[in-house]
């Protein structure tokens, strides 16, 4: 055999793939010949230097930044680039004590997830004596068999006009948001409004929006629904607050409530964290707005300055 | 674990069916795989993450179209190629690093697999060394010859698997991975005194060694 020969059939030979009628001659070749021995032996370490390529680690936060990723993209293409100005008429009086209970138990078929919110026990101007529960509270129903459905239970402790609203995405201001409920809250009676929205399949967010409003002062509720909480995370984003807040909700699976100010926009906000827990994010947030986090107890609060 | 897990197929209906929850694990159970490519195409950690989250975002765009006529992981292969070619497409990052260039500051150090018992220190900073310049080397293949080599050599498919992660044909997977292998053989040329080994011809030894990466003894 002679050395163009072998040379044209190193690889195969490498690869195992050299007819065993050949292999005998080239080998003899080999053994023979320094230049085709060194040939081999070079290309042979080639491979397997390949072969021995180490594996990275990948980050820690891997798993984090895709579902990040996927899901701040899934949405925003619904959102498109709508540019919202909110208007948001200044409210009335001091609410009077509202009291959040939520709660997601085990869904069918879903991870378990569940939260307590309470939210200001200031009574102001209240002169009520009536032990009466006051607030919402979000529950899960047994109704028939392995059958759960959400349902809101809101009750306040003086008169006031109120309504519940669904918006589709963080990003629609209260009034285009999809009524659910609309009435008059009495004292001490409470109200209870089916969310089978939350229940369906094909609306299932991973943060619900919610809007609560008494006396046309409106508030934000960013419900998480089942995603696997990270405790930390890496974001990079360029949103309107309540779509950040949304998504930081899902990400940390923490419910996060939102007064926005009267008069207030919702305004623009970019955020580039890594590897931050749901308190750093926020303060990175919110730097520059009006707004300032506060936590309660199972959930935050963001509230204007 | 509790012994058993649950199939992929599976876990795509439950996820067409509208369950989220399917998704996230399947992202899980091919994160790693998918990062692993994706770096070894990028050779940046950052750029690997980036990738890999484009490539399962295609995924969950796709998934409720995925037939199963390919294996998941062959499928996603194919997304990671496509998402780096889209990437690099848009960066335009023809240039690449001399070989000279050895200050890896903003990459973290390689963990390379040492042996516990007779560990050989002059072997390891060899290896290391042979890696970095393989690493150079291999960026600067054109795309099309690194894909190849990649599966090919380094996550060890078969010339089968390549065509379902590729879409190729057969014979044009083996003509890239030679003109690779020959772009290869030139550019470390200069560095031939590291990758030859002495040893004695021995065909059965050679190719399982560069098939499973295991080293042999010398």
């Amino acid at each position: 055999m002679r050395c163009e020969q072998v040379k044209a059939l190193l690889n195969d030979y490498l690869e195992g793939a050299l007819s065993p009628a050949v292999v005998p001659s080239l080998e003899a070749h080999l053994s023979v010949c320094a230049s085709c021995r060194g040939e081999w032996q070079f290309r042979r370490g080639i491979w397997r230097s390949l072969a021995q390529m180490p594996a990275p680690s990948a980050p820690a936060d891997l798993h984090a930044r895709i579902m990040t990723h996927v899901r701040a993209q899934t949405r925003t293409r619904a959102v498109s680039q709508r540019v919202l100005v909110w208007r948001f008429v200044g409210a009335a009086a001091a609410a009077a004590a509202l009291f959040l209970l939520g709660f997601l138990s085990a869904r069918p078929g879903g991870v378990m997830a569940g939260f307590e919110l309470f939210g200001s026990s200031s009574r102001s101007g209240s002169t009520s004596s009536l032990p009466v529960e006051s607030g919402i509270r979000l529950e899960w129903r047994d109704v028939g068999e392995s059958e759960r459905v959400p349902v809101l239970r809101a009750a306040l402790n003086r008169e006031a006009s109120a309504m519940l609203a669904w918006s589709p995405e963080p990003n629609l201001p209260p009034r285009q948001a999809q009524r659910i409920w609309q009435g008059t809250l009495q004292p001490g009676k409470a109200v209870e409004i089916p969310l089978p929205l939350l229940h369906q399949k094909q609306t299932a967010r991973a943060a619900a929006t919610l809007w609560w409003t008494v006396d046309d002062q409106h508030r934000a509720f960013f419900i998480p629904t089942g995603y696997p909480p990270s405790a930390r995370a890496s974001l990079r984003l360029r949103a309107h607050l309540s779509e950040a807040l949304a998504l930081l909700a899902e990400t940390y699976q923490t419910p996060i409530e939102w007064l926005p100010a009267s008069h207030e926009t919702n305004p623009l906000v970019v955020l580039d964290v890594r590897d931050a827990t749901l308190p750093e994010t926020l303060q990175q947030l919110l730097i520059g707005t009006r707004y300032t986090a506060r936590a309660e107890k199972g959930h935050w609060r963001i509230l204007p300055q | 674990m509790n012994g058993f897990e649950l199939s992929d197929e599976w876990l795509i209906e439950r996820f067409k069916e509208g369950d989220d929850t399917a998704f996230d694990q399947l992202v899980r159970r091919y994160e790693q795989k998918v990062f692993q490519h994706a770096y070894r195409l990028t050779h940046n950690l950052d750029d690997a993450a980036d990738v890999a989250a484009e490539a399962f975002l295609r995924m969950y765009t796709a998934l409720k179209r995925f037939r199963g006529e390919a294996q998941l992981s062959t499928w996603l292969y194919r997304i990671v190629q496509n998402v780096y070619f889209d990437f690099h497409k848009r960066e335009q990052r023809h240039q690449h690093m001399p070989l000279e260039i050895s200050s890896d500051e903003d990459e973290e150090p390689m963990e390379l697999p040492i042996p516990d018992e007779s560990f050989d220190m002059d072997e390891y900073l060899l290896e290391q060394e042979r890696q970095r310049v393989l690493r150079e080397a291999i960026d600067k293949l054109p795309d099309y010859q690194r894909v190849v080599t990649i599966l090919f050599h380094v996550e060890q498919l078969s010339y089968e698997e390549i065509a379902a992660a590729t879409g190729l044909p057969l014979g044009t997977i083996k003509s890239r991975l030679n003109r690779a292998r020959a772009a290869l053989r030139e550019l470390l040329e200069p560095y031939r005194e590291l990758f030859e080994i002495e040893s004695r011809p021995n065909q059965t030894e050679a190719t399982d060694a560069l098939r499973t990466g295991q080293s042999t003894a010398e």
